[in-house]
């Protein structure tokens, strides 16, 4: 019923362009290849290169490891909206990148690691057993930029268990790759009865969800937890504050998003030049280096400026429900945001 | 509320078509049903909290070890009826704000009573996570100093309660009720729940843990608001109820309510931040119902509301059906064949969360299953969050076979009020 009725509606809303069906398939095949195949495999190369930092470069504070760690960091903010396949098997993304952590559970598991001077450290097949809050970028992110743990245990253990978390990295997104190199890429761009996706629709939907979700995430989470509520800001909830690439974060995200939303409204320029004009006053808002971690959440003027981007990012969502998901006749589904 | 966008013209034209089919059940119908179960199932949690009341004043009244287990079966038996009903948060606003003075989690029990060392004290995101208001008659709240002599619903409800803007302050309901009968699980990952003894309720120098009658005050006092936050909520769903005239009042926006709470029930709450995150940090305090060792139950009974909604029926405590229209008749007179996936789905999602209840009762409790580098348990409890990923998917293609993905589900602010796009 529903194939008979949606060109009637898209009539009524005078919004179906000439073979729109045709083009969703492109849509798709360019979403596929330019962005989610790249955007892994660079994630893995920049896991190889920290892999590679961490065995001559093991010192918290060494720049070329940082650097190396900074360059995964920002491949995986470039693909963590992708909250579906290969990244949600065996809690994979979870391993890469857990965050947020309200109940301070990477802090507590990197104490016990340390305190108990874990032996897993020394076996990767043991390690991947380890609590995902102690495994991923945020976890390392701590032992790199965080006073706390500078001195905890011995230089060596904290060197073993840097190389065992970066070891780990390479080898939990080369899975992720694999998967989609041999399966999951197949399955998009070919949808059948049996597969992940059964139609074009389901898979447009799909990165549909995508988008609403590393939006979503952006402005509620990203933002949203320093931001807190006018009576109680909470700065020491940004992402990534101890090295100060919250701010960062946001316009790491919000580049990659921007792009994904020029795919997905290929068909419809009105729409896709809409977004482009809303992504950039956003950037323009994200940009501010004088606040790196939306430390100015607690004063009048600074967080009047943060919640003038969040405002933002949430305009964008709206663009997508709104106009860009009546327009393709799809819905925004359910996601891994709902809930408490 | 939560956002709930329609594309109205693809309903108008969905109802239109139903119409026309003199064999389509009414989406009134379905609705009145969904409505119906509703006040069943918060009127059996009503019933069984007054049993549970009835069993905390018996302990207070005459301190025993008995009547601390008689207390913490009652405990139990409201948490079946109950735990049906959390599909009816997700998209029923009237819930969804209601909810968290009754059933938040995960709490910071320290907040209440004594903890263990290895608790810790107060962290970064909660400076009041050992605060123990059952020590302190008087303490200091945000610069103010708060009177807490007397522990009151009062206080409980308006101080306590989400203090200092932390949910994990949780200063009522279910779970701060189960932590004062079982008091902290020390057991780690290995067997065995809260062990609290009787004696932490006993008078004079039988007392433990100090300070034993402003335990049973509190006690009381969260059992008191328990008891009275359902009979709000029954009322919500009988016959001139908000919530009943709300899902009633616009049938296309009740059906997105009814798909909305079993797909982020499903999803993102109880696969995702119940489930797979338990596992993937070994970590025994991601258990839903921690103190009791209860959690197997907590997650069957939510999948079995899930289902409930789908079939439209319920099996009260005193074992009585209620039944009607369902959701199920109006997808299968659209496409059978997503009907029967849809049921099929559920099934095999129930025998899945039923294989991790009858694993825990036979005495492989749920804190072993979520050990560092336990097979088993990882396996049983995956089986139950792909079971509700999967069913989601099927959720999702009933929505658009049913003419409604024009919906927003679980939205920003900026989206529940659709109007400020046209600003």
């Amino acid at each position: 019923m529903r194939r008979i009725l949606k060109p009637a509606v898209f009539a009524l809303m005078g919004l179906l362009p000439a073979g729109a069906q045709a083009d969703m398939k492109t849509i798709i095949e360019n979403t596929v290849q330019d962005q989610i195949l790249p955007g892994y495999q660079a994630l893995h190369n920049h896991a190889q290169s920290l892999a590679l930092a961490t065995a001559s470069h093991c010192a918290a504070s060494d720049p070329d490891l940082r650097d190396a760690w900074g360059g995964m960091m920002d491949a995986w903010t470039r693909v963590s909206h992708l909250r579906f396949g290969p990244s949600e098997v065996d809690g994979r993304a979870f391993a890469i990148a857990f965050w947020p952590d309200p109940r301070s559970k990477t802090a507590k598991a990197l104490n016990q690691i340390l305190t108990d001077l874990d032996p897993s450290v020394g076996t990767p097949e043991e390690f991947a057993e380890v609590s995902v809050a102690a495994r991923g970028l945020y976890a390392l992110e701590f032992l790199l930029y965080d006073p706390a743990y500078a001195d905890q245990a011995t230089p060596e253990y904290r060197c073993a268990l840097i190389r065992a978390i970066a070891n780990g990295l390479v080898e939990t997104s080369a899975v992720i790759l694999g998967d989609w190199e041999a399966e999951y890429a197949d399955q998009m761009l070919n949808p059948t009865e049996t597969g992940a996706w059964r139609s074009e629709e389901e898979v447009f939907r799909e990165l549909f969800k995508a988008l609403s979700t590393g939006l979503q995430f952006t402005a509620e989470t990203r933002i949203g937890r320093p931001l807190g509520t006018f009576d109680r800001p909470r700065p020491r909830r940004a992402e990534l504050r101890r090295s100060d690439r919250s701010r960062h974060q946001v316009i790491v995200a919000l580049e990659e998003l921007s792009e994904l939303a020029a795919l997905l409204s290929a068909d419809h320029p009105e729409i896709a030049a809409r977004f482009a004009a809303e992504f950039e006053a956003a950037l323009g808002h994200a940009a501010n280096p004088d606040d790196p971690v939306f430390a100015s959440v607690d004063e009048i003027s600074g967080r009047l400026k943060v919640e003038i981007l969040q405002q933002s990012v949430e305009r964008l969502r709206e663009i997508l429900v709104m106009e860009l998901g009546p327009a393709m006749g799809v819905g925004i589904g359910f996601n891994a945001l709902d809930g408490d | 509320m939560k956002s709930l966008i329609l594309a109205t013209s693809a309903l108008a034209l969905t109802a239109g078509a139903a119409l026309a089919d003199g064999h389509a059940v009414s989406k009134s119908d379905v609705l009145t049903n969904y409505a119906n179960i509703a006040h069943a199932k918060y009127e059996d949690s009503l019933l069984t909290a007054r049993v549970l009341g009835d069993a905390v004043d018996a302990l207070i009244a005459i301190p025993s070890a008995e009547n601390l287990e008689a207390a913490k079966e009652a405990w139990l038996a409201a948490r079946v009826p109950y735990q049906q009903t959390e599909v009816y948060r997700f998209g029923n606003a009237a819930v969804d704000d209601w909810e968290g003075k009754v059933n938040a989690w995960p709490l910071d029990e320290g907040l209440i009573d004594y903890v263990g060392t290895a608790y810790g004290g107060p962290t970064d995101e909660n400076e009041l996570a050992a605060l123990n208001v059952i020590a302190n008659p008087t303490f200091s709240l945000s610069g103010a100093e708060i009177d807490a002599s007397a522990i009151t619903p009062a206080l409980l409800e308006g101080t306590l309660h989400e203090a200092d803007g932390v949910e994990a302050n949780v200063a009522t309901g279910y779970h701060a009720i189960e932590f004062l009968l079982w008091g902290q699980d020390n057991n780690g990952t290995d067997h065995g729940a809260g062990d609290r003894s009787w004696t932490d309720y006993a008078a004079g120098n039988v007392c433990t843990g100090g300070n034993c009658d402003r335990r049973g005050e509190y006690l009381k006092a969260a059992t008191d608001l328990l008891i009275s936050d359902l009979e709000f909520m029954t009322a919500e769903w009988a016959d001139g109820g908000e919530a009943r005239g709300t899902v009633l009042g616009d049938e296309d926006a009740g059906i997105v309510a009814m798909l909305t709470g079993m797909g982020s029930l499903s999803y993102g709450e109880q696969a995702g931040e119940r489930m797979k995150l338990g596992v993937l940090l070994n970590d025994p305090e991601e258990e839903h119902d921690c103190f009791s060792d209860n959690t197997h139950n907590s997650h069957y009974y939510d999948g079995l509301g899930v289902q409930n909604v789908y079939l439209g029926e319920y099996v009260r405590v005193n074992g009585e059906l209620v039944s009607g229209a369902s959701l199920a008749d109006l997808v299968s007179h659209e496409d059978a064949a997503l009907d029967a996936e849809m049921q099929s789905k559920l099934s095999t999602t129930m025998l899945a969360l039923g294989r991790i209840k009858t694993a825990a009762e036979a005495g492989f409790s749920y804190d072993q299953m979520l050990a560092q580098g336990n097979e088993a348990g990882e396996a049983l409890i995956m089986g139950g969050v792909n079971g509700l990923v999967d069913q989601t998917q099927s959720i999702e293609r009933v929505v658009a076979v049913l003419g409604l993905d024009g919906i927003e589900f679980e939205g920003s602010d900026s989206l529940d009020n659709p109007g400020s796009v046209f600003e």
